[in-house]
């Protein structure tokens, strides 16, 4: 069982492409925890390891930590802030979801062949991993756009962050841990700040289509 | 008993064909006896073409000159040459003539006294001279000769009965676009000559060097992708087939398209060979898009002729994708894919001038017998020609690949292609080769619910207006012709390996490699470099387990049920007691959920129109959809818009009436030409 | 053993078991329902029954109609046959081939959907259109699933595959399996009319799809048609558990011992599939019929990027 790396970044991409098909803020927000414990299973198990082998618990500790923030605290923040703003069904994208998830698995494709240029990808350093974790970034920014409500935007942009991170987890097996603490403590703050203007946005126009933004234009 | 040369009885199949031409002039006033005798001619020039042909493939080899006159003009010669390649394609042009001429008997009396046949049928035969002639002519002149003749009398065919204007348009489309494709070829060949200095096409083609190479093989894409009615170069097709008599879209579509592919093989594969992976792959790419948009049309269209036209669109993209798959696998060095794939891909050529040809003399049939073509207006012919019916039920389920046919024994070829074709460390082929798989998937669902639909509208159910309740069964002879057609393709799908063994020679000839190899009985098999064993079905096998179930199913439901009783009652009716043929579901009904579905394809649009003082009180209500030809609007349109913005401007500007004006372009010329002279 | 009596065995296997497998996804249902629903055994009797009844054959149907219920029963049953499922003995030059398999389906399919436009009314050519439409989009992602399985084990013996994942570690542990076997799950709710695309239990018009082309059929056709569909899904469950969960390589004994051991390991996993399906299709609601292509999107791409994984990214 020495591929389980490549099944978990496969699993991650899975639920990336949940995300796309999903079609209500719930779901989103629960795609999102999945994904995220997912990623903190592969942190886990790395952190596993790297403490058998070397006995350095900064990976399992980051694993800790993404539990607590990504699986539980984010998620129940954006459920409490979104509860009090709309529940409906999602139903304007700008193409259809079938279509959204063609154009995403083109991106698995295009991570693809951006990569294999990389120098080194030849020589067996790049893999499926990070692969995935790449295509999971470029799919976190599409999602990004194919989203017209501003919880889109959130979780598009979390998934971009759960991306970089599985990317730097797979391509150096956990980096410095400081760096690490140093994110996670930048995309609290980008939550929080996120809800808040989510929040005012809904106060100021009834609404968090972000469409509707293009009001502020004099 | 003396067995005349190959050469010999080519030359009596063109004498034959000649003489079809000269009785339909010679009895033009008789016109019964004008038909039926232009017609039997017809038939035993096939006959010959189709021993000649056969006995090439199986035991030929060299190349055979039927004709060789030179003329004093010295690059053109009226060179008539015949190899296995040749073979191949006259065979199948024989055998879809002797079945049209057989039709034609019956079906070309509908003209009597409305029509010159005459005419018709010197055009007809002429026609298939022409088609003949493209096949087998060694000199690219020569071909290009035969090439333009036969897009012209197809052109008159097209436009034979031209009184209604949308005729007379599907005709200009078509001239217009045959010659843009001609155009590209002349090019061609002129580069073939400027290179080697000669236009033999069985020459060497060393000399060319390779940009030029990657040119020519442009242009001969285009040249015959236009001919072939690959998208996006179809847009002739969907309006000239159906525009033609029965017969004659029996014919375009059969073989006439495959002369080029006959043109891509012979030029490409043959006369420059194949170095490059890209020419495979654009092939591919094309192939793909071809298959899936061609059939998505064919599935909206509620037109049967149409219909089926696009379905050639769709099967002229399967035949592409076997042909990519080839140059691909050659280019790499590949043998056993390329062979494979290659042999795929002739035998759906093959398939596809059976099943096709038959389905349009079937469609022609169902003209003759009702006078429309629309699905809307049909219904319920099965039981008023049930004969045809049976026929045509076989035709839509091989064109569908279905199981026991001859259409599923080429597409397994193609996929078994696709299959050896994808291995570890290629990573952009493995991508073309899956999504190839997808697009072969999606276009065969496609195509079982396109005939699903062309079946059952037209035949089952209810008749759906007058046209319908009158239809008689057509004539035996129109019936006989289409059934040769479509009886092989069950044969042929349970005995692949009678195809196989023919084209033996010719597969080896182009590829250097036999896939038959120590193919036994009647299995179909697959062979791969990588896994010697390959893949093998046996249809044969098939077909029979399919019978003894089929005996089994019946004698358990006999054993456990006793004998059958059966009540005839009216169809469930939600308690109305009025279903008519009304409520059924139309043609455009049953294609509408995957018209929304690929709605970014079809840009459909609706409108309803209801008639009457207030919209809850209907007087009348009209219902319209319609769909958008997007690659006539976004490509051609604004093309065309540009031409005549130019020509417009040109009028003005060079075209002025002025006789000087004139003069001074002559003298222009003239003086540009002995600078030219001078310094080259 | 030999073929004649191995192919006996499995036609018996796939007719027996076929109506057990609704028997079992009923009864699951009925449990989550809080009822005790119909016995295991109930669509036996429903199949006995119907054979034994008089057929009621519509005015306006021809030949097509009463030759349908065949067509789909011998293509079933034919699929069936292609289909090992006690693979421990399955001999190893069976005329199953994934192609085969998806185009003798498909003309079980095509003349089903004649049959409900045969008959002139509304329901069944609505059921027709709509089938077409499901078929066409789920037909990539099966090809493309079989392929990518096929790939994976070098041939397109389906017998070949079964034997091939026996050899490696766990099938499920790899990514190409996983994908198989979610893509596969999707495909077998998709095919045999499982809830969130069609609802194989109610006959409203809004909804139904496979019972809207069969309305018109009664007694043993109506039998032949449930049959046929049932032993089609058995044939996509015996795909997905075999080649999956291969258990048979862990048997060690040898004689009728281990045939009856390995039959009974194969009835353990399709009825533990039975019970996903079943569970699946109670936790779901039935999809706005426009809403199907998102699913046949899902896995199409389940079965590509389980494609990619194995042949562009494998290192």
């Amino acid at each position: 069982m020495d591929n389980y790396n490549q099944v978990l970044s496969v699993l991650i991409l899975l639920t990336s492409f949940m995300l796309m098909a999903n079609k209500r803020i719930k779901s989103y927000i629960g795609t999102f925890r999945l994904q995220s414990a997912l990623i903190a299973l592969t942190a886990g198990i790395m952190g596993i390891r790297a403490a058998m082998a070397e006995g350095s618990i900064d990976v399992l500790v980051v694993s800790i930590i993404i539990i607590a923030l990504k699986v539980i605290y984010i998620p129940n923040l954006l459920h409490k802030t979104f509860s009090g703003v709309e529940y409906k069904v999602e139903k304007d994208f700008f193409l259809n979801i079938p279509l959204l998830i063609l154009i995403c698995c083109g991106l698995v494709v295009f991570s693809y062949f951006s990569v294999s240029r990389v120098a080194g990808g030849s020589d067996g350093i790049m893999n499926a991993e990070v692969v995935n974790s790449i295509s999971l970034v470029l799919i976190g920014l599409f999602f990004m756009i194919s989203r017209r409500k501003a919880i889109g935007q959130i979780v598009g942009f979390l998934v971009i962050e759960n991306g970089i991170f599985i990317t730097a987890m797979f391509s150096t097996n956990g980096m410095p841990f400081i760096v690490d603490i140093g994110v996670f403590i930048d995309i609290i703050t980008a939550v929080l700040i996120m809800g808040i203007i989510v929040f005012k946005i809904n106060e100021k126009f009834d609404s968090i289509d972000i469409n509707k933004l293009k009001n502020l234009r004099g | 008993m003396v067995i005349p040369a190959v050469g010999t009885l080519l030359g009596v199949s063109i004498i034959l064909f000649v003489s079809a031409a000269a009785a339909a002039l010679v009895f033009s006033h008789w016109q019964k006896l004008c038909n039926t005798a232009s017609n039997i001619l017809c038939m035993a020039a096939s006959v010959s073409g189709i021993w000649a042909a056969i006995r090439h493939l199986l035991a030929g080899g060299e190349k055979v000159v039927i004709l060789s006159v030179g003329i004093t003009v010295p690059i053109i010669s009226f060179d008539l040459a015949f190899d296995r390649l040749s073979a191949f394609f006259v065979l199948g042009l024989c055998i879809l003539v002797f079945c049209v001429s057989i039709y034609s008997i019956g079906y070309v009396s509908h003209f009597y006294g409305k029509r010159n046949v005459g005419l018709f049928q010197l055009l007809f035969s002429t026609f298939i001279l022409s088609m003949f002639f493209v096949l087998t002519s060694s000199n690219a002149v020569f071909f290009y000769i035969a090439w333009e003749v036969m897009a012209l009398l197809s052109y008159f065919l097209v436009v034979f009965e031209s009184e209604h204007s949308e005729k007379q348009k599907a005709g200009m489309v078509y001239i217009i676009m045959t010659h843009i494709g001609t155009a590209f070829l002349m090019i061609a060949f002129m580069m073939m000559y400027s290179y080697t200095k000669s236009f033999d096409l069985y020459g060497d083609s060393s000399a060319i060097p390779q940009p030029a190479r990657n040119v020519m093989f442009i242009l001969f894409l285009i040249g015959f992708g236009v001919k072939a009615g690959v998208i996006p170069l179809h847009i002739w097709l969907p309006y000239a087939h159906p525009a033609a008599p029965g017969n004659v879209s029996a014919l375009m579509s059969g073989i006439m398209i495959k002369t080029a592919v006959y043109g891509l093989l012979r030029f490409v594969l043959v006369y420059l060979g194949v170095e490059n992976t890209w020419w495979g792959m654009t092939l591919l790419v094309l192939g793909m898009i071809s298959a899936v948009l061609g059939v998505a049309y064919a599935f909206v269209e509620v037109n049967i002729k149409k219909l089926l036209a696009y379905s050639s669109i769709e099967n002229i993209g399967i035949i592409f994708i076997g042909l990519g798959i080839a140059f691909i696998a050659f280019s790499k060095g590949n043998r056993t894919i390329g062979a494979l794939a290659l042999c795929a891909s002739l035998f759906h050529t093959f398939n596809h001038t059976l099943f096709k040809g038959g389905l349009f003399l079937g469609a022609g049939s169902i003209q003759h017998a009702t006078h429309t073509l629309d699905m809307e207006k049909l219904g319920g012919l099965i039981k008023k020609m049930p004969v045809t019916a049976v026929f045509m039920l076989g035709g839509s389920l091989a064109i569908s690949s279905v199981v026991p046919f001859n259409g599923f024994a080429s597409e397994w070829l193609t996929l078994q292609s696709l299959f050896g074709m994808i291995g570890k460390g290629q990573a952009v082929l493995n991508i073309a080769a899956i999504v190839a798989v997808a697009a072969l998937a999606i276009a065969g669902a496609l195509a079982a619910a396109s005939f699903v639909k062309l079946f059952g509208i037209s035949f089952l159910g209810l008749g759906r207006s007058e046209h319908s309740e009158h239809a008689k069964e057509v004539s035996p002879v129109m019936y006989t012709g289409m059934g040769i057609l479509i009886i092989p393709c069950l044969v042929l799908g349970i005995f692949p390996s009678l195809f196989l063994k023919l084209t033996d020679g010719l597969v080896t000839e182009l590829a250097g490699q036999s896939v038959t190899g120590n193919l036994g009985g009647p299995l179909l098999l697959a062979r791969y470099e990588a896994a010697p064993g390959g893949n093998s079905i046996s249809p044969l096998q098939v077909a029979a387990v399919l019978l003894i179930l089929f005996l089994l199913a019946l004698t358990v439901i006999r054993l456990v049920g006793g004998r059958y009783l059966e009540r005839r009652y009216g169809t469930w009716d939600c308690g109305f007691e009025a279903l008519n043929s009304r409520m059924q579901y139309t043609a455009t009904g049953f294609s509408k959920p995957i018209q929304i579905v690929f709605r970014i394809l079809f840009r459909p649009s609706r409108e309803l129109k209801v008639g009457g003082d207030h919209q809850y009180h209907p007087k009348s209500m009209e219902y319209t959809v319609s769909t958008e030809p997007i690659f006539e609007k976004y490509i051609y349109a604004p093309v065309v818009k540009m031409v005549t913005d130019l020509s417009r401007r040109m009028k003005f500007a060079v075209q002025t009436g002025s006789v000087h004006r004139y003069l001074i372009y002559i003298f222009v010329a003239v003086l540009a030409l002995m600078l030219y002279n001078r310094i080259a | 053993m030999n073929s004649l009596t191995y192919n006996i065995l499995q036609l018996t296997v796939m007719i027996l078991v076929a109506p057990l497998i609704n028997g079992i996804i009923r009864k699951v249902k009925a449990f989550t329902q809080k009822r005790k629903g119909a016995p295991l055994l109930q669509m036996y009797f429903d199949l006995f029954k119907l054979i034994k009844k008089n057929t009621v054959v519509s005015e306006t149907s021809s030949w097509i109609f009463k030759a349908a219920p065949y067509v789909v029963i011998t293509t079933a049953l034919g699929a069936g046959l292609m289909v090992p499922s006690v693979t421990l003995v399955a001999p190893s030059g069976f005329m199953g081939d994934i192609i085969l398999l998806v185009y003798l389906l498909a003309l079980g399919r095509f003349f089903m959907m004649l049959a409900g436009l045969d008959t002139g009314s509304t329901f069944g050519g609505m059921g027709s259109s709509r089938e077409a439409m499901i078929s066409a989009l789920m037909e990539p992602s099966i090809l493309i699933t079989l392929f990518t399985a096929g790939l994976a084990a070098g041939t397109t013996s389906i017998g070949g595959i079964m034997t091939k994942v026996k050899e490696m570690p766990a099938p499920l542990t790899q990514p190409v399996f996983i994908m198989f076997f979610l893509a596969t799950l999707i495909i077998i709710i998709a095919e045999t009319s499982r809830i969130p695309v069609d609802d194989p239990s109610t006959h409203l018009e809004l909804t139904m799809v496979h019972e809207a082309m069969i309305l018109e059929y009664s007694g043993r056709h109506l039998a032949m048609m449930e049959l046929g569909a049932s032993v089609k899904q058995l044939v996509f469950i015996t795909l997905l558990v075999n080649i999956c969960l291969p258990l048979d390589q862990l048997i060690t004994i040898s004689g009728i011992g281990a045939i009856v051991l390995s039959l009974l390991l194969y009835l353990v996993k399709v009825s533990a599939a039975a019970v996903l399906i079943a569970i699946i299709e109670v936790n779901t609601v039935k999809f706005r019929f426009f809403s199907v292509p998102n699913l046949a999107a899902l896995s199409f791409i389940l079965a590509f990027i389980g494609f990619l994984e194995y042949f562009v990214l494998w290192r």
